[in-house]
């Protein structure tokens, strides 16, 4: 088989990760008005949920569901504890108190799960690979393509067909007009964050298995969150795609034609969008 | 007079107190070292308002430069550090220029997206940074003039005593350059940007220049972190680098360039003391930055200034709202 | 560099789009030296938005912008500064950390900000400005505050301090935006005689809403509605002008002398 059109699948089922990962930040920072810099450790927390659930024999689609919504819960909390202090506050704050947040995570995981990382084992029946004339391809990772795919769909239409989505984006354009309309603000406020805690936790349990569990893995997964929705554009969900999937596809290419640059490639990415067109591929100002 | 130069008087009591209380030279110029970097974090932060998750590059760079100018070409030490610090004002001033098109929390993501684009750069560019292992047995040699020793580097506190002058100096320019017109309009930018602009001042000038010299300070204090050493490793020029130079800048305060000493010592005895007791000191770390980020933005030296006030019994300048920290000793 | 003598600001054509949003739809503006020249219109008519084109805010769509002759029109607000042009802000944009002389300082150093950016020299001697900050202080009536921090001047000290630091940048032409918003009655009096003492040395373009001091100080009005320029002329003539009374709905016009 082809080997660049293996790269681009792979690229392709990255890249939706990559989308999960950005999708929900990108709502964050859309609503909020502030970047989560402890969103890596919500991605770290639904990795190392579902490992545990494995651990203790719970199935893998138990996992899927479950632990992002512990996740989401979680972040619930924190933003009702924490980030409601420090709305009206300078934007710095928002990023040091999720910086201190992640730092937290980061080193609770360490001394419950030790610093070294594990794999994750693949659900029984997505293990093994799929055979179709010519075409190989890891059941696993078909998974992943169909999956994120069908999640992304159901969350656009969680974003652009009920109440609530249109609360989250008519919030993202002024908060004032929409607690004037009688919702009540703090309330999407908090669903949002953890709407967008549980995406990333859930991409963070879709990960595990393709590359198991590591203390630091939710600070690679911020930095790539950040060039997907720099690349795609902050604010849009349709970018936060768009900017997972060039980000996947490039990375899996250039994994082939030069394995060690692969991770470079993608900053490297990112600052030609940014020199081309500052706001992103599809950002608003 | 006193209270003129009493930061400058500060640091200098510092420098002499920690060869007192500690044992371990090379955990005092530890100190001092990381101090230099939050420093320029500081002339970021607290003055020009820009929160920049970048400056492990610039301090990794500063530790490569030196480095690779001392494990392979006959340059004596003083060039490779002048190298350092000259190459750390140049990249930085590329990287801020690339960052600031943006404002707010989209320039703090570039920064931090710029930085780990260095660290793969260095991990990949295995000839040059000795990637994962980094570079190793970096010389450090007592500076000679025709076979007589002018400045000993041998022992560690030889070199302290080095770093401690390095420092010193740097610091007193710092303060200089914070004081100066050039300070001051720094301060406006981050009081109100707009207006900075509709009064005639080309922002981004300043902001680059702002960068520079933190480049500069901060690639210097890679250099001495990496004669301290004697290594030039990956993780100078890693996320965590970035972060907890932050970190030190932010739980010192923002609003004086002694608080990043405060900042920096606290962190390095901190670190020292407790990681022998709990290796996931870390944890506690976070917890104090959550909690000076909720309800002590004037951070250590804040503290300090408040209880000092409520000894001698007169009245503090109260917090700034919203903003990390008045400058508030602005004559 | 022709007719320098009787126009010092000639827009032509000015159009301003945010998206698919026109503000501006080709504003026509004149403005001659050394006369108080107001801009008036409903809400939304685009005054504010006219200002920051004609002092470099917010670049132009398209359009044309000649200031004393030199064509302006893609030099942004620090480089406008230099040419003379100066503003305040409708909504107070201050320096709220710094104290009354530092703001002061600031505005009238901006003239030449190649001298800021020494990072040797201290704001001292040329650097402070203070025969510059000392003048503007007491046309202010804020030299007792001139050490207070700005965000702890009341509202009307603000906004005095607003158009001080349009002031201290010695401009040929000083561009206010709604310098008497918010302002009580007291606070009034002094800034309308503010204002009018600006027209000696300066050129003078105003938003206001105040129709008394609108009608009292200015020597020509533009009337603005929805982006475009709906009449212009002498403060009698737009007095009774039935097309502005109508974009108005009538009320607000007919202030007369205070």
């Amino acid at each position: 088989m082809n080997v660049y059109l293996l790269q681009v699948i792979n690229g392709v089922g990255i890249g939706m990760l990559y989308f999960l990962l950005a999708v929900g930040l990108s709502i964050i920072f859309g609503l909020l008005r502030f970047v989560n810099f402890a969103h890596g450790a919500f991605y770290l927390l639904g990795a190392y949920f579902c490992y545990q659930a494995l651990q203790w024999g719970l199935s893998f689609w138990l996992a899927l569901i479950v632990c992002p919504i512990v996740v989401a819960a979680l972040a619930w909390i924190a933003e009702k504890v924490l980030l409601s202090r420090i709305y009206e506050k300078a934007h710095e704050f928002h990023i040091l108190v999720t910086v201190g947040l992640a730092l937290v995570v980061q080193e609770l995981v360490i001394i419950i799960w030790g610093p070294l990382g594990d794999n994750v084992a693949v659900p029984e029946v997505l293990d093994g690979v799929v055979m179709w004339g010519n075409f190989i391809y890891p059941k696993y990772r078909l998974f992943l393509i169909g999956f994120t795919a069908v999640f992304a769909a159901v969350l656009w239409w969680l974003l652009e067909g009920t109440r609530l989505g249109s609360a989250v984006r008519a919030g993202s354009e002024s908060s004032e007009m929409v607690s004037l309309l009688g919702i009540n603000v703090f309330r999407v406020f908090s669903l949002a964050f953890a709407l967008g805690a549980g995406t990333a936790a859930l991409a963070g349990v879709l990960a595990a298995p393709v590359r198991g569990v590591e203390p630091f893995m939710g600070i690679e997964a911020l930095g790539i969150a950040f060039v997907v929705v720099v690349i795609g554009g902050m604010g849009s969900f349709a970018g936060a795609l768009v900017g997972g999937l060039v980000i996947g596809i490039v990375q899996s290419l250039m994994s082939t034609i030069w394995p060690e640059g692969a991770r470079l490639m993608i900053y490297v990415a990112m600052a030609a969008v940014l020199l081309m067109r500052p706001h992103g591929l599809l950002g608003r100002g | 007079m006193l209270v003129r130069y009493r930061f400058w008087l500060l640091a200098a009591a510092v420098t002499l107190i920690l060869p007192v209380t500690l044992s371990s030279g090379t955990l005092a110029t530890e100190v001092l070292v990381y101090a230099l970097a939050v420093l320029g974090c500081n002339l970021l932060l607290g003055y020009t308002g820009l929160l920049s998750f970048g400056q492990g590059i610039f301090f990794g760079l500063g530790s490569y430069t030196l480095g690779i100018m001392l494990t392979r070409t006959a340059l004596p030490m003083p060039i490779a550090i002048v190298a350092s610090i000259l190459l750390g004002a140049v990249i930085a001033a590329v990287v801020g220029s690339f960052a600031i098109r943006q404002k707010g929390t989209y320039f703090v993501m570039l920064t931090l997206a710029c930085a780990q684009m260095f660290y793969f750069f260095a991990y990949t560019a295995t000839d040059w940074t000795g990637g994962d292992n980094g570079l190793l047995d970096i010389p450090r040699k007592s500076l000679t003039l025709g076979g007589k020793t002018l400045i000993p580097l041998e022992t560690p506190w030889q070199f302290y005593t080095f770093v401690a002058v390095v420092f010193l100096i740097v610091f007193a320019a710092l303060l200089r350059v914070a004081e100066s017109v050039f300070g001051r309009t720094l301060l406006a930018i981050r009081d109100n940007e707009t207006r900075a602009a509709a009064i005639g001042y080309h922002v981004k000038t300043f902001k680059l220049v702002a960068f520079a010299i933190s480049g500069a300070v901060t690639a210097l204090a890679g250099a001495l972190h990496a004669l301290m050493t004697g290594i030039a490793p990956l993780s100078n020029i890693e996320y965590h680098t970035s972060e907890m130079i932050l970190v030190m800048t932010v739980i010192g305060g923002t609003g004086n360039l002694f608080a990043s000493v405060l900042g920096a010592a606290f962190y390095v005895l901190a670190a020292d003391w407790l990681s022998t007791l709990w290796p996931r000191w870390l944890l506690l770390l976070g917890l104090l930055l959550i909690a000076v980020s909720l309800f002590m933005h004037r951070g250590l030296w804040g503290v300090g200034e408040s209880l000092w006030y409520r000894i001698t019994g007169k009245r503090s300048d109260g917090d700034a709202n919203g903003k990390l920290d008045t400058q508030g000793d602005a004559t | 560099m022709s007719n320098a003598s009787n126009v010092l600001i000639e827009a032509t054509g000015i159009v301003k789009r945010y998206g698919k949003f026109t503000a501006l739809h080709g504003v026509d503006l004149r403005v001659a030296p050394r006369t108080v020249h107001s801009v008036i219109g409903p809400n939304g008519a685009g005054k504010t938005t006219l200002f920051h084109m004609l002092t470099g805010t917010v670049p132009v769509s398209g359009g044309r912008i000649v200031f004393d002759g030199h064509d302006v029109t893609t030099e942004a607000d620090y480089r406008r500064v230099q040419r003379g042009i100066a503003r305040s802000f409708q909504v107070t944009a201050l320096f709220q950390n710094l104290s009354v002389r530092e703001n002061l300082r600031l505005a009238a150093l901006g003239v030449t900000p190649r001298r800021a950016l020494s990072c040797w020299r201290k704001a001292e001697g040329p650097r402070a400005c203070a025969s510059v900050v000392d003048d503007v202080l007491t046309r202010l009536a804020l030299t007792r505050h001139a050490n207070t921090a700005a965000g702890a001047l009341s509202h009307g000290q603000q906004r005095r301090l607003e158009v001080g630091m349009a002031l201290a940048a010695r401009p040929k032409a000083i561009f206010l935006d709604e310098p008497t918003s918010g302002m009580g009655i007291d606070d009034l009096d002094d800034m309308k005689q503010l204002i009018r003492g600006l027209r000696d040395d300066h050129t003078v373009v105003l938003i206001e809403h105040n129709m008394n001091i609108v009608m009292d100080i200015s020597d020509t009005i533009t009337v603005m509605q929805q982006g475009r320029v709906l009449v212009e002329g002498k403060p009698d003539a737009i007095r009774a002008d039935d097309r502005v009374r109508a974009a108005y709905l009538g009320n607000m016009i007919t202030g007369g002398r205070a």
